[in-house]
């Protein structure tokens, strides 16, 4: 549905995207995470056609903004980082003033209705959007993208300034669109795409450092895969015997924890899963297993890793010059 | 486009009448014709009209900055154009849509200057052909200025800076006429003097409807709009 190619932008000598591509099926919710300053609100604001690329392209449904620009404009619905809002207008006014803009073709009032119901705005539907708080001029953001019902939805960080309950209401609004738009969604806050999103991507200093399922993200890029166990029985003997299964490269114990109760790791090769060759050997030899922990990092730990400047963890592309791509993207939200 | 173009315009011009700044300039404009109306007939007791648009060049020239500042510059500030340039419209309606409600609003302030002649017209007959010559080379005039004052404020982020910028060419323009006489090339000097808003604007007054003057006037506004649209396109490639 969204295919991003090769994407590439400098502003002046600095270089906020360097070589972004990524494809984004019809129906998914992606979200794109990283750091303050990654990059995340210039690929949107390329994608939605407000920016323009150095180089690389982007096509909606096949169709390239560049070619079409009227065509795919009106395939998406964008909340930019700051909703774009007249605070001389009513939510009433303002959401008309969308439709018409917008060129939709839908019974106006009833779809206006519509989308108020959903982001709940229609107890501050006459009011001066001015008057508004941050969480409903949010909200009255979202509700501007949803207007002509555009089969993509990009949502630049849709839940900054919302109160936790809010959150938790758009999170569950975006969750609910994701079944019938493609939606784009990015933010700095990792719980939030976890909850959301089917798919990750990772950006760093201008480049993708990672792209893949929520659930298995973190395993995957993981680059140890290690067994924290803990067994009842003796120290050296349990050590040299769980050196000795398949696929094992390194087993070391931690140390007594309890009284007879050994903690020990067991490292093994990836793509490995150890954990019934471990039970099995433990249960034979009669020595107790305790514990058994999958050590894979955790989306944090890798959020963080990918993110603090080592960034070639994994992806040999996360290399550029990281103060740029930074300073740029700052200079982009002045 | 003349769909998007009328939600554009419509939406500008009610934001000059939700805020104060619609009202004052038509306010200001409406009593300035009103005082020299009265100047002119009353007390100077003659009857040429001219004497009274002669002078509302310069007040024109006050007035259309302060109408024109807050066009392109509030979207850039607020970001609402980021609404605007990821709509499916093209730069040209958004340009013409907020071109138009600025004249709109020269528009509704010169007609009201109308109302001293109609006030008139119950004791006596004024000269129609010649003030209505004299208004439509206002309207025109004022849309070519107030073209260049659309342009000026799509080039800065600050109403003040578009405001003083448009004043400063307006000025410029009105001296223009001196400039090209102190001049002694003589082609030079025609081109400069060809460039002249107030000598176009002058053969309004003295009740003439010029055709060569009103297409200048026309293609000031169209070259300006051109101009504007294109350096709203250029700010994505920044």
């Amino acid at each position: 549905m969204v295919e991003v190619r090769n994407l590439t932008k400098r502003y002046g000598t600095k270089l906020a995207l360097d070589h972004v591509s990524f494809t984004v099926e019809e129906g998914s919710i992606v979200g794109f995470l990283g750091p303050n300053g990654a990059g995340k609100s210039t690929t949107m604001n390329i994608v939605t056609g407000y920016l323009s690329a150095t180089s690389g392209e982007v096509l909606v449904s096949g169709k390239n903004i560049l070619d079409e620009p009227q065509e795919v404009k009106k395939m998406i619905g964008y909340l930019p980082e700051m909703p774009p809002l007249y605070m001389d207008m009513t939510v009433k006014e303002y959401l008309n003033f969308m439709y018409e803009l917008k060129k939709a073709r839908l019974p106006r009032e009833k779809h206006i209705s519509e989308i108020c119901k959903l982001v709940k705005i229609e107890n501050v539907y006459n009011r001066l959007i001015g008057n508004l708080s941050k969480g409903y001029k949010q909200r009255v953001g979202i509700a501007q993208a949803l207007i002509g019902n555009p089969p993509v939805l990009i949502l630049d960080e849709p839940t900054v300034g919302l109160d936790p309950k809010q959150i938790i209401e758009i999170r569950t609004l975006i969750k609910n669109l994701g079944r019938n738009h493609t939606v784009i969604l990015s933010s700095h806050i990792l719980s939030e795409v976890q909850a959301v999103c089917e798919r990750i991507i990772v950006i760093n200093n201008g480049c993708v450092v990672a792209d893949g399922a929520t659930d298995t993200l973190a395993h995957d890029l993981s680059k140890d895969h290690r067994l924290l166990l803990r067994a009842e029985g003796p120290e050296r003997e349990m050590v040299h015997a769980l050196l000795g299964l398949p696929h094992v490269v390194d087993a070391a114990s931690l140390g007594e924890k309890e009284r007879g109760v050994f903690e020990i790791t067991v490292e093994s090769e990836p793509d490995a899963d150890l954990r019934r060759d471990v039970f099995a050997l433990l249960a034979r030899k009669g020595w107790p297993l305790l514990a058994m922990k999958n050590m894979d990092l955790t989306l944090e730990d890798l959020f963080l890793q990918l993110t603090s400047g080592d960034a070639a963890l994994h992806h040999s592309s996360g290399e550029a010059s990281s103060d740029e791509a930074e300073e740029a993207e700052q200079e982009d939200t002045v | 486009m003349v769909k998007e173009m009328k939600a554009i315009f419509k939406r500008e011009l009610r934001s000059y009448f939700n805020a104060p700044v619609g009202y004052v300039c038509i306010a200001a404009l409406a009593a300035l014709y009103g005082y020299f109306y009265y100047q002119v007939m009353a007390l100077g007791s003659t009857s040429y009209i001219r004497n009274v648009y002669g002078t509302l060049f310069t007040f024109g020239m006050i007035v259309i900055p302060i109408i024109t500042m807050r066009s392109m510059t509030d979207d850039q500030k607020n970001k609402t154009d980021q609404a605007l340039l990821t709509a499916p419209v093209s730069v040209t309606a958004i340009v013409t849509g907020k071109f138009l409600a600025c004249w709109f609003v020269f528009f509704i302030a010169s007609t009201l200057g109308l109302l001293p002649p109609v006030a008139m017209s119950f004791f006596s007959s004024p000269a129609w052909g010649e003030i209505i010559g004299n208004y439509l080379g206002t309207l025109l005039y004022g849309g070519a200025m107030i073209s260049i004052g659309v342009l000026i404020s799509s080039l800065t982020v600050s109403q003040i800076i578009a405001a003083i910028g448009t004043f400063v060419v307006s000025v410029f323009l009105m001296y223009i006429d001196n400039l090209a006489s102190a001049i002694s090339n003589k082609t030079v000097s025609a081109v400069v003097s060809w460039l002249s808003f107030n000598s176009r604007y002058t053969t309004f007054t003295q009740g003439i409807f010029s055709v060569s003057a009103t297409v200048f006037f026309l293609s000031v506004m169209a070259v300006f709009l051109f101009l504007t649209a294109r350096r709203l396109e250029s700010r994505r490639w920044n």
